[in-house]
């Protein structure tokens, strides 16, 4: 084969390969602009079927009527508190856990590892785990869609396995002038790890934020229901409604509100994406090397 | 930590007790720093654990856990005995099968595409797009997934409609509600899945390519004999890590796609769990499952990990 030949077939492959990762990364993409242009398309437009993914009759009503939705509002409340308090108590947990056991000469330092690591292999399951809850008094409170599930062992390894790799000689340094092990962690060791808790800061919260299950089995008060559960009871109304109290919640809505309303609750996490992907490819390295 | 210690200095086990109390003294401010850590995992992943003894027990909700009587393996032999549970199990592997066929070569695939592009900016904006559909919830992907598949007034139907074609019933055939189960797993994890083989793919040898270049080896050629062999351990670890879970399934996906249509394939061990235990309060029956594929996810996991390590790769646990 000529060289002229050779370099005419990997231009070819080239532009192939760019054609068709473009071609996937517009169906990745399609899904969400297909939810946009629902939400800001005109009602006619939207009941004929001529909507894909780019807005026809632009208008902004369904908006303007989910705005007016006071359920929506408590809903985007109740997401916000248990986003902000859960990912508090998260972070404060998994770094006390992950700094005190990357201490190397603390003793118990692998039993009490090894009894956070079991747990990512063997649980109680669903309804031992439901009547724990209960038991001390969470059901139906908003502490039981974060207190329950505050921890993530992966997390907690990857944050550990940072602890681990931070040079010594600063926190020895610090405890031979006298400091000590609360006040090495808040003085030296939290200040180099600024990135590492805005990762496992966004990864908490993004998982507050998506979560739905735990709100389905913990929370009967209708008042009380997260912007998940809110968003599934408009969605799919009476048809996929398994409790009793979403009937409450069964009105009849176009597609373009509900679709604005997709759009409404997920917003929050387009905004903090881009912070969450300067970090995330590296988290899920270390946390991919086990502990 | 003493039974160590003691071996290690036979003839001062004294000395040693004193030393590891000084030590334990020293270090007083960090167990009480990890004492709310030891105190959450106490009562919410230890406490439940002991909760699982109702599967042995005729559970009774004026009783509790402790005080409802003991039935031996009666709980299991009614499971046992119910075809739902069978379907379920079968269920589980069949969609976790369909999935690990479809996504795990795709992911390979993008990610050697992804591999091969030299455009720093195009490749940027790409994986952003790709990675994305990870942190969108099961409830929008659903939302989402029900007015693009819908078979009255769905995007797609409608555009078949408008073709003059039949339309699909994505969500209500149960061989198509399979099909679009697949389609919304690969959509969302497809990009998320790429991160752990590019990252391999940066860990090739340049010299390697350098060599084959000068050798004429075409393109296609290095990927063959130089990409795929210097990530094949990668591909192994991760195929048997999948293999590993194919008796766990997320509830989220299945339960919100589901429907009543469907549900003699939807119907899987997490929403059974979640539909006899939660819905129709049969607390023994569902701990019982959750044991049971617990343990089936251990037996897994042991046997996966022993395959690994046999054929010569990393384990997995």
């Amino acid at each position: 084969m000529r060289l002229s030949d050779r370099k005419k077939k990997i231009r070819i492959g080239t532009i192939v390969n760019y054609c068709l990762l473009a071609l996937l990364a517009f169906v990745c993409l399609y899904p969400f602009l297909n939810v946009l242009a629902y939400s800001v398309s005109g009602y006619n437009a939207v009941l004929s079927g001529r909507v894909t993914f780019y807005p026809i009759d632009f208008t902004l009503d369904a908006y303007k009527e989910i705005l007016k939705r006071a359920t929506i509002w408590q809903a985007m409340k109740t997401t916000i508190e248990i986003t902000l308090l859960g990912t508090a108590l998260s972070l404060v947990l998994t770094t006390v856990a992950a700094y005190g056991l990357s201490i190397e000469d603390l003793p118990g330092r692998r039993i009490m590892s090894g009894l956070i690591l079991f747990t990512m292999y063997f649980g109680g399951g669903m309804i031992p785990t439901f009547l724990v809850v209960k038991g001390v008094g969470l059901y139906d409170k908003l502490g039981a869609l974060f207190i329950p599930q505050a921890v993530s062992v992966f997390n907690f390894i990857v944050m550990r396995t940072f602890f681990k790799e931070l040079p010594d000689s600063l926190e020895d340094a610090a405890r031979i002038d006298g400091a000590s092990y609360m006040q090495v962690l808040l003085k030296i060791v939290l200040p180099l790890s600024v990135p590492i808790l805005a990762t496992i800061g966004l990864f908490y919260a993004v998982g507050y934020w998506n979560s739905y299950f735990e709100a389905l089995i913990y929370i009967q008060d209708v008042n009380k229901y997260t912007l998940q559960l809110r968003l599934r009871s408009l969605l799919f109304g009476a048809e996929l409604s398994y409790n009793a109290d979403d009937i409450g919640a069964n009105t009849v809505m176009t597609q373009s509100l509900k679709m604005a309303t997709v759009a409404v609750s997920t917003i929050p996490i387009l905004v903090v994406y881009p912070w969450l992907q300067k970090y995330f490819v590296k988290g899920v390295m270390i946390g991919s090397v086990k502990g | 930590m003493e039974g160590k210690r003691k071996k290690e200095e036979p003839r001062r086990p004294r000395t040693s007790v004193k030393k590891t109390v000084v030590k334990v003294w020293n270090y007083k401010w960090v167990y009480l720093m990890l004492l709310p850590v030891l105190a959450y995992y106490a009562v919410f992943r230890y406490a439940p654990m002991y909760g699982i003894t109702i599967a042995f027990k005729d559970y009774n909700i004026f009783k509790g856990v402790f005080e409802s009587p003991w039935v031996g393996f009666d709980v299991f032999k009614k499971i046992f005995a119910n075809k739902n549970f069978w379907s379920a199990i079968r269920n589980t592997f069949l969609l976790n099968l369909v999935t690990l066929a479809v996504s795990f070569p795709l992911t390979i695939i993008v990610s050697l595409m992804l591999n091969e592009i030299a455009g720093v900016a195009f490749k940027k904006v790409t994986q952003s797009i790709l990675y994305l559909p990870h942190f969108i919830s099961w409830v929008v992907v659903a939302g989402i997934a029900t007015n693009l598949f819908a078979l009255q007034d769905g995007t797609i139907n409608m555009l078949l409609k408008g073709l003059g074609l039949q339309e699909v019933p994505f969500l209500s055939n149960e061989g198509w509600w399979i099909f679009t189960y697949v389609v919304c797993n690969v959509w969302k994890e497809i990009g998320w899945g790429t991160i752990i083989y590019l990252a391999a793919l940066t860990g090739v040898d340049e010299s390697l390519y350098e060599a084959a270049y000068l050798d004429g080896a075409s393109r296609f050629q290095r990927l063959i004999y130089i990409t795929l062999p210097s990530i094949k351990s990668v591909i192994v670890t991760m195929l048997i890590l999948n293999i590993s879970k194919m008796m766990s399934i997320g509830l989220d996906a299945p339960l919100l796609l589901g429907n009543t249509r469907v549900m003699g394939v939807s119907e899987v061990i997490s929403t059974y769990t979640y539909r006899i235990g939660i819905q129709k309060t049969q607390y023994s029956e569902s701990t019982a499952i959750g044991l049971f594929q617990s343990v089936v996810n251990i037996v897994i996991l042991l046997a996966a990990d022993k395959f690994a390590k046999l054929i010569g790769e990393d384990g997995i646990i």
